[in-house]
């Protein structure tokens, strides 16, 4: 390391910040960009810094966006009364992707985590709340990760949300569509179980 | 199944092993500090990922390196390659060339018990012993217990945070309790199941050791005698002032009471004993039960202490493990090696962390 030129040296601690990125992975990165053409590193400079200047957090939902209010929060043809609460921005693109889904979203940032630190003042919810208030709602669907915290924020949001008079629902969990069981986990497997269906009423909830 | 072959780089005192292995009796023979149980030690950590001796990863580096390696063949009714790497930065178990991302997917693919000294303190120590106890026995045979169990610690852990806060937040509290409640139910509902088999197991390995007509009983306590819910939300009070969650399965216990007096206060340190073998043979027994084949047993120095009618309740289950094509691995000080044993057994000689056949 002794033997490389501060910039470069520099530039690899930089890259190492990111994640998956490691020591060798970011060594190779710096220095195929100094060696490089000139323009590739320049193009970068100039995608890192205008992305980072352009896109923000939507003032409605919190997702990922370059215009205010964000594409789907602004698009009339979307049923404001239902609104899907997901952990990250990410999530959108997920639920997006299957296409099916024409309410609007609300972006946490996260679940509640005592062990990190993270309580309910650090999430979005006051956001979530005053959104009810303001906008016809009647529904909440809550998609949040089915790990521990997950589970317990959507529980506390479940009570929390009560007293707003909103129905709120939380996206069912089982098997995998259109695979064989032997792709799902003991534990999904055992929760798929628990919540079976009657096939022939036809009565689902 | 049997482990057919070993390797070890650089694991407590052997810097290099190479070692095939038949089924059957093994004799590991040598003088104290040339390596006897540390390969009992290898051989439980690809089965468990712990050490029986409690030893953290570091202490099983040999003196002045980096890093060790464990890894075996082992056949059964299928093959496996089991590859266990460690080193301060990184850690690595392999099973047939694939990483193995979850603990459930990999435990129960080597089988072993393990008999030592330190199985005294199933009976004399705390409860947390016997937890672990019931805990290893139901991860290795119950697919949904491990990631039950781990979903639960974690959800303890959450409300034990948000507990330690000055001001607790009662709603978020809440959405965790929840979590440990259904969790909490699942686990001891498994427990629930296990603790009559397991008693039984138990109450007639000891018997068939002890000769005595003392009547030997193992009943399961949980924390709770209700519901785990109730018993959370009436200790609130309580669980302000001490900070930590007062109830559910990491509270529970195991308890083995003798003609109904509880062991660990009026058994003799003789019967402390035959009992903590017995909990043993019901484990390798109960292990046997649920898949067909019987565990590798490891038999740490424990011969020595034993008087010859408590040996000869043993022996069947040695001979048992043999004849089923299972392995058994014993180590001994040269001088008190059980004569009493079946004649074929392959014995070996370790020094100073080297192994060579004998005879």
């Amino acid at each position: 390391m002794r033997s490389l030129p501060p910039a470069v040296a520099e530039l690899i601690a930089a890259l190492s910040q990111l994640p998956g990125i490691g020591p060798r992975t970011a060594e190779r990165l710096a220095l195929f960009l100094v060696q490089g053409p000139k323009e590739t590193a320049e193009d970068l400079a100039r995608a890192l810094v205008s992305a980072r200047e352009r896109v923000v957090h939507c003032n409605i939902c919190g997702a990922l966006t370059e215009t205010q209010p964000c594409a789907i929060c602004g698009d009339p043809s979307r049923d404001i009364s239902v609104v899907c609460v997901v952990e990250r921005p990410v999530d959108i693109l997920l639920i997006e992707k299957a296409g099916t889904y024409r309410g609007r979203f609300h972006v946490l940032g996260g679940k509640l985590s005592p062990i990190d630190g993270i309580g309910p003042e650090d999430l979005r919810i006051a956001e979530l709340e005053s959104r009810i208030d303001q906008e016809p709602i009647r529904e909440i669907i809550l998609a949040l990760p089915t790990d521990v915290e997950g589970d317990a924020t959507s529980h506390y949001l479940a009570k929390r949300l009560s007293q707003k008079g909103v129905k709120t629902t939380r996206l069912a969990r089982g098997l995998p569509a259109g695979s064989a069981l032997e792709f799902a986990d003991e534990l999904t497997l055992a929760r798929a179980l628990e919540d079976r269906h009657p096939l022939d009423s036809g009565s689902q909830p | 199944m049997y482990v057919a072959h070993l390797r070890l780089r650089d694991f407590r005192n052997y810097p290099r092993l190479d070692v095939d292995f038949s089924p059957g009796f093994h004799l590991l023979l040598g003088d104290n500090a040339q390596g006897k149980t540390n390969l009992l030690e290898a051989i439980y950590l690809l089965a468990t990922l712990r050490s029986f001796r409690g030893a953290s990863s570091e202490q099983l580096v040999r003196h002045g390196q980096r890093w060790y390696f464990v890894g075996c063949n082992l056949v059964g009714p299928a093959r496996h390659d089991i590859k266990l790497f460690w080193s301060a930065t990184q850690r690595k178990l392999t099973l047939d060339g694939q990483d193995v991302r979850r603990l459930a997917d990999y435990l129960g693919t080597l089988r072993a018990v393990v008999f030592c000294s330190e199985d005294l303190q199933l009976v004399k120590g705390p409860a947390s012993r016997r937890r672990r106890f019931m805990d290893l026995l139901l991860s290795q045979t119950q697919p949904t217990y491990l990631p039950t169990l781990q979903r639960y610690m974690r959800a303890v852990r959450a409300r034990n945070a948000l507990l330690k806060h000055a001001i607790v937040d009662e709603a978020a509290l809440d959405g965790f309790t929840n979590e440990v409640v259904r969790a909490g139910n699942e686990i001891m509902k498994q427990r629930r199941n296990l603790a009559p088999k397991l008693g039984e197991m138990l109450r007639l390995a000891y018997r068939n050791m002890s000769g005595a007509p003392e009547e030997l009983r193992t009943i399961y306590k949980p924390s709770v005698d209700g519901d785990l819910a109730v018993a959370l939300a009436q200790s609130r009070q309580r669980e302000r002032v001490q900070r930590i969650t007062l109830f559910g399965p990491h509270r529970d216990d195991l308890v083995l009471l003798l003609d109904d007096k509880p062991a660990s206060v009026y058994a003799s340190e003789g019967q402390k004993r035959t009992i903590a073998l017995a909990m043993k043979m019901a484990q390798t027994e109960y292990v046997t039960a649920l898949t067909g084949s019987p565990p590798i047993l490891l038999i740490d120095d424990v011969m020595g202490e034993l008087d010859n009618k408590r040996r000869a309740g043993f022996l069947p289950l040695l001979e048992l493990a043999r004849k089923s094509g299972g392995q058994v691995f014993l180590t001994c000080t040269a001088e008190n090696w059980p004569h009493d044993l079946a004649l074929d057994l392959t014995r070996w000689r370790v020094q100073n962390g080297r192994l060579s056949k004998v005879g």
